[in-house]
């Protein structure tokens, strides 16, 4: 067909035409189904972030007024304190657990499948049925407290979730674990791209393996590093389904658990304020954005070489 | 070559697709409005949430009669999982169901945004007697002269006692603040370990019932008056409980609420309504326990929670909706619904031969309880009160700054 096409010099535009709509005949209906479920709603949201939007619709045209709001609401900083801790003490726990199990699970082990399954067992697992079993784990009369009480040899009786000291750390030291294995699975592909020529050269210079790894192993999983960030960071935002079983919805103890995405729930779900939640729905969209755009600045050059 | 392809493809995908939406949009508005049923006939759809299969069994033996009485009405009952998000989805697709629970928490709001319909000429038409209901109940679903709903039961808070306890102590049921507080110190001492004598919730859904017993109240005349002295020692008093380590909150007794704590013996006292049951029967079969009035401050007070049948301003079929409203707050259908013991009826003339145990107690409530309602945007006032009363229960909040950080958060409320 290629060959056809060069011969014929008219034909030439039309047949990289005909190329394209095939190529887009291809990915049409998922690009259709991008735009309906993806784009159109984000639009939708900018645009009734402009008003006071009910559940039937438009009441008032409010400009402004729902992002100038939020800013002026201290639950919303609340919220977006909590979420950006969490934020900053998951990604890079969640980064180095999944590397180091990815790295783990790389090696020539014996029942290496199994460790494999094993660490990604936990994020396949539902969110609310690990919070409810964590909720039962971490209870003031719960397994974790007698482990501690047997070892003080003294009872132990701290509510890992319902104080505010420790409600949102149990909540980061859960998801940590949960979605490391995701972790693991991303890093065990990047790993696994690494061309073994590069570990020949190393080991005939004499490198040892905890220096290949951070001179050879770790640089060269640039690509995967941004991969993982960008996923973790985005998914850190968004935490919202452990906070909501934890405080019942009301985020707390003491605010210890609102968040930006439980914060627009109310708002849109009890409130019934669809247009204040897409304009809480925006920001936290520019918060991500502005990372990520960060991210790819930081990780930018290596992922082009 | 191939980007400049890129942009017109993707507006001629958008373009179809905006007109695929416009035109589907424009279907549904026809279908809307050119239907209109006068007789009471044809099929009605029923949703509410659900709170186990029991109550589901027991809700479809009720649909059952009320088809044998009315063969030309067909009802499909569905119980409706995540249920506000779902109905907010189902209002803003004009395909509410014809005939739904309206929680009497969500009522303002759902209301002045013109989800439920007013059931005024409905009632009139048929001259269905609104006498028999709890007027506190049904007036929880009145708003400008209007009717929104009629209420299909309901519950107060009342005090839960576990008599093996309160009997190794010698003691009897609190009735007043001060029987209450003597009864748990001398119950602090067979409470072992996280346990203590009182579950104590740190929500404002509970507490508040206290801040009636003193006379008190947070919203008079439409203004909110929490730092007023009333509210503040009836806060004092609840929070002294749990400071003199006679109560405390159910996590830090080990329990998800307090009727766990009651079943676990995490505590021997606590202020729940009829909800409890059938769950403590079911899930602590040996425990000894019975409802009690709330005790008395300087006046009997309690909160009350209720939900109403209501139908919407977009069912297709209003005339069939009301006679099934009708039936299923009406006296027949309400004994039915009640004969379980799962719901307290909201009608005075509806009276039940309960299973134990007696629910005398909840229902002598009935005069005095206030029902959980509030204006139009006081959910995040709530969220705010519970936020610090968990604060306040942790020392890390004085009680006189909780209440105007809320008073604060009230007055601005929209």
């Amino acid at each position: 067909m290629a060959t056809r096409a060069r011969t014929d010099e008219k034909t030439l535009g039309s047949e990289k035409l005909r190329e394209a709509l095939v190529g887009y005949g291809f990915i049409l209906l998922p690009l259709a189904s991008f735009f309906v479920f993806s784009i159109y709603p984000l639009i939708y949201a900018l645009y009734i972030s402009y008003f006071d939007w009910g559940a039937l619709g438009k009441i008032d045209n409010v400009g402004f007024g729902n992002y100038r709001e939020i800013f002026d609401d201290f639950l919303f900083r609340k919220a977006l304190k909590n979420t950006l801790l969490y934020t900053a003490v998951v990604v890079p726990c969640q980064m180095a657990l999944g590397l180091s199990m990815a790295v783990i699970v790389n090696q020539a082990l014996r029942a290496r499948t199994f460790f494999r399954a094993a660490f990604y067992f936990p994020s396949l697992a539902s969110s609310a049925a690990i919070t409810a079993i964590a909720l039962y784990l971490l209870s003031s009369d719960g397994l974790l407290n007698s482990i501690i009480g047997s070892v003080r040899g003294e009872t132990y009786a701290h509510s890992w979730f319902g104080e505010s000291s420790t409600a949102l750390q149990s909540i980061m030291g859960l998801n940590i674990w949960t979605t490391s294995g995701t972790m693991m699975l991303f890093y065990l592909a990047s790993l696994q791209s690494i061309s073994t020529d590069v570990y020949e050269a190393a080991a005939i210079d004499g490198a040892g393996s905890w220096r290949t790894f951070w001179k050879i192993t770790f640089p060269l999983l640039k690509p995967g590093h941004f991969f993982v960030a960008v996923i973790s960071v985005i998914g850190s935002l968004q935490i919202f389904d452990q906070a909501f079983f934890v405080s019942g919805g009301g985020g707390g103890p003491n605010y210890s658990t609102m968040t930006i995405v439980l914060y627009l729930y109310n708002t849109a779900i009890n409130e019934v304020r669809f247009g204040y939640a897409s304009a809480v729905g925006i920001v936290l969209f520019v918060i991500i954005f502005t990372l990520t755009l960060g991210q790819r600045l930081l990780f930018g050059r290596a992922e082009s070489a | 070559m191939r980007k400049r392809l890129a942009l017109p493809v993707v507006l001629g995908v958008v373009v179809v697709f905006a007109a695929v939406l416009a035109a589907g949009s424009q279907g549904k508005t026809d279908v809307a409005s050119s239907s209109h049923a006068t007789a009471a006939s044809g099929s009605v759809t029923l949703s509410g949430w659900s709170v186990g299969k029991t109550e589901e069994e027991l809700l479809n033996q009720v649909v059952s009669a009320f088809e044998r009485k009315f063969p030309k009405i067909d009802v499909k009952y569905d119980s409706i999982p995540n249920y506000d998000q779902a109905m907010l989805a189902k209002f803003s697709a004009r395909k509410p169901p014809d005939v739904f629970y309206l929680n009497s928490e969500k009522a303002p709001t759902w209301i002045s945004q013109g989800l439920i319909a007013p059931l005024n000429s409905y009632v009139s038409k048929s001259k269905f007697p609104t006498k028999p209901f709890y007027p506190r109940l049904l007036g929880a679903f009145k708003a400008k002269g209007n009717t929104y709903g009629f209420p299909k039961d309901w519950s107060p808070l009342a005090m839960e006692v576990n008599l093996d306890l309160l009997a190794k102590v010698g003691a009897k049921p609190p009735k007043t603040w001060a029987q209450l507080r003597s009864v748990a110190q001398k119950l602090k001492s067979v409470m072992t370990g996280t346990a203590r004598p009182i579950c104590l919730a740190t929500e404002w859904q509970r507490m508040l019932a206290f801040v009636y017993q003193n006379k008190g109240s947070v919203l008079t005349k439409g203004r909110p008056t929490f730092t007023s002295p009333a509210v503040r020692q009836a806060v004092e008093y609840y929070v002294g409980l749990q400071r003199d380590g006679l109560g405390n909150s159910p996590a830090k007794l080990g329990a998800g609420w307090c009727g766990e704590a009651i079943g676990k013996e995490k505590a021997a006292i606590a202020f729940e309504g009829n909800w409890a049951y059938p769950y403590l029967p079911e899930t602590f079969p040996g425990l000894k326990w019975r409802f009690y009035p709330m005790p008395k401050g300087k006046v009997p007070g309690t909160l009350a929670f209720t939900v109403a049948y209501s139908t919407s301003p977009a069912s297709k079929n209003k005339a069939a909706a009301w006679e099934l409203i009708k039936y299923l707050t009406g006296p027949a259908g309400m004994k039915l619904w009640t004969s379980k013991g799962l719901a307290l009826p909201a009608r005075s003339d509806v009276k039940v031969n309960f299973p134990a145990p007696s629910r005398k107690p909840l229902l002598s409530e009935a005069g005095y309880a206030h029902v959980w309602i509030w204006p139009n945007g006081w959910d995040k006032v709530w969220t705010v009160g519970n936020n610090e009363l968990g604060a306040v229960f942790e020392g890390k909040q004085s009680i006189p700054d909780m209440l105007s950080k809320i008073q604060s958060e009230a007055q601005s409320a929209r």
